[in-house]
């Protein structure tokens, strides 16, 4: 440390902080000196020869040991010095800030004049050189303040992360996109899995549908359409008995007929038929003549079936009754029977 | 005034523009500004004094920025960029504060 050339002068200078109550005693010998600095050698130092501005500096070293505002003051030796340049008056109004008011004689010049010296900066704006280059300057430092900041806010997670922590965040990454493969691999197996079972179901269904509609036909509980024929029994004289209607339907079975209707009853397997004459039932339901059937089958088997000598017509014609055979490409049976449950028996596949 | 005109256009210039920092200047720029804040501080504590020279503003605030970017630079030659730039940031912000504490003193006189 360079020693102040007021240090030797001022033997009292280290003792000002640590004793306020007489304050004034060493400040008031230290002003002289100060104000002496201050007027000329400063000045031109400060503007000529930013070196020499190293050696006032020396000075807080002593100052500094009690006061806790001048922590920051070694720091002046830095780079930008030149503008510290004034450390002597700095210091002078750090040593006295605690007795402000009676401010040695000289102070005024130097204190008051701050807050004027700023509001004259401002207010009127001048035009000066000085004042251009500083804008000029003060432009850059806006412009790169502002960059940094936007630049800065833009991807704030990961710009100013460590590297450690982009390391870990990395890995992080990386297990979670492994947890999220094998998820993915699991999952399409499962859907391969669903997709085959789910085309056997599909296919069971069809085939169970498809059962079903040809179960119902024969059970009578579907309707039905198809090739076959039409058979009309007129009876003038009351003379059809229930087991002529009976040969019939035996005939048109073993005939092949698959859906027979008579006069919208739908015969099944468990038909049968009462009565004769005007009290003819069919399942219990009354029918009356003439008795129409509907037959769904083979006509090419099913007329000569009917017709046969000694068949359903010839003894229908036998008793004055009147019997008609005819041919369709389309016979629709559509009557139908609700469907029963059987309450006994059960299915003995599977 | 004019110089805090310069300041204010200039923010409001970086904000409109936002232009893209090239990557070369990237790391230096956070120190750069720094080290301008610091020389502007010290300069507005100059002119408190009433000893501004602008002469000795530009060379300051230059030579700041200059040298702060060579620091970082040297450091992240040398492996210890990190640590560089935070040590120069605190060696700034300490001669920022202390600025301060002296401008503050010249307005408010506290």
């Amino acid at each position: 440390m360079s020693e102040n050339p007021q240090n030797p002068e001022n033997p009292q200078n280290p003792q000002s902080p640590e004793n306020p109550r007489n304050p004034r005693g060493p400040q008031n010998s230290e002003d002289p000196q100060n104000s002496q600095n201050e007027r000329e050698p400063q000045r031109s130092e400060s503007e000529r020869e930013p070196e020499g501005l190293g050696k006032p500096q020396g000075a807080p070293g002593p100052q500094s040991a009690g006061k806790p505002e001048s922590v920051g003051e070694p720091a002046r030796g830095g780079t930008a010095g030149e503008h510290e340049a004034p450390s002597d008056s700095v210091h002078d109004t750090t040593a006295d800030h605690d007795v402000r008011v009676p401010v040695p004689p000289v102070a005024p010049a130097a204190e008051p004049s701050g807050r004027r010296r700023l509001a004259s900066a401002l207010w009127p704006p001048r035009v000066t050189r000085a004042q251009l280059v500083v804008a000029l300057l003060l432009f850059v430092l806006g412009l790169g303040l502002a960059i940094q900041v936007s630049s800065t806010s833009d991807n704030s997670a990961l710009r100013g992360a460590r590297q450690e922590d982009l390391v870990r965040i990395l890995d992080e990454l990386d297990d979670r996109t492994q947890r999220l493969e094998d998820e993915k691999s699991r999952l399409e197996k499962q859907r391969t899995e669903l997709e085959s079972s789910s085309d056997q179901a599909e296919e069971a269904r069809k085939q169970t549908q498809e059962k079903e509609q040809q179960l119902g036909i024969l059970a009578g509980t579907v309707a039905a359409e198809g090739p076959g024929i039409t058979l009309t029994v007129g009876d003038p004289s009351g003379a059809v008995e229930s087991d002529m209607l009976l040969d019939a339907i035996q005939e048109l079975r073993a005939a092949g007929a698959e859906a027979i209707q008579v006069n919208g009853v739908r015969v099944v397997a468990d038909s049968y038929f009462t009565g004769s004459g005007d009290d003819m039932r069919i399942d219990g339901t009354k029918v009356a003549a003439p008795y129409v059937f509907k037959v769904i089958g083979k006509p090419e088997d099913l007329e000569p079936a009917l017709n046969i000598p000694g068949g359903v017509v010839q003894t229908l014609e036998k008793e004055q009754a009147t019997a008609t055979v005819e041919r369709s490409a389309k016979i629709i049976v559509d009557a139908l029977r609700p469907a029963k449950r059987p309450d006994y028996a059960q299915s003995s596949s599977q | 005034m004019i110089a805090v005109l310069g300041l204010i256009v200039g923010v409001v210039v970086g904000l409109l523009v936002r232009p893209e920092v090239p990557a070369v200047v990237e790391p230096y720029l956070p120190i750069a500004v720094v080290a301008a804040l610091d020389a502007v501080f010290g300069g507005l504590r100059a002119m408190l004094d009433g000893i501004f020279v602008d002469k000795v503003f530009v060379v300051s605030f230059l030579s700041n920025v200059v040298v702060a970017a060579l620091i970082v630079f040297l450091g992240d030659k040398l492996g210890v960029g990190a640590q560089l730039s935070t040590g120069v940031v605190v060696v700034l912000g300490i001669r920022i504060f202390s600025n301060a504490a002296a401008i503050r003193r010249h307005v408010f006189r506290a």
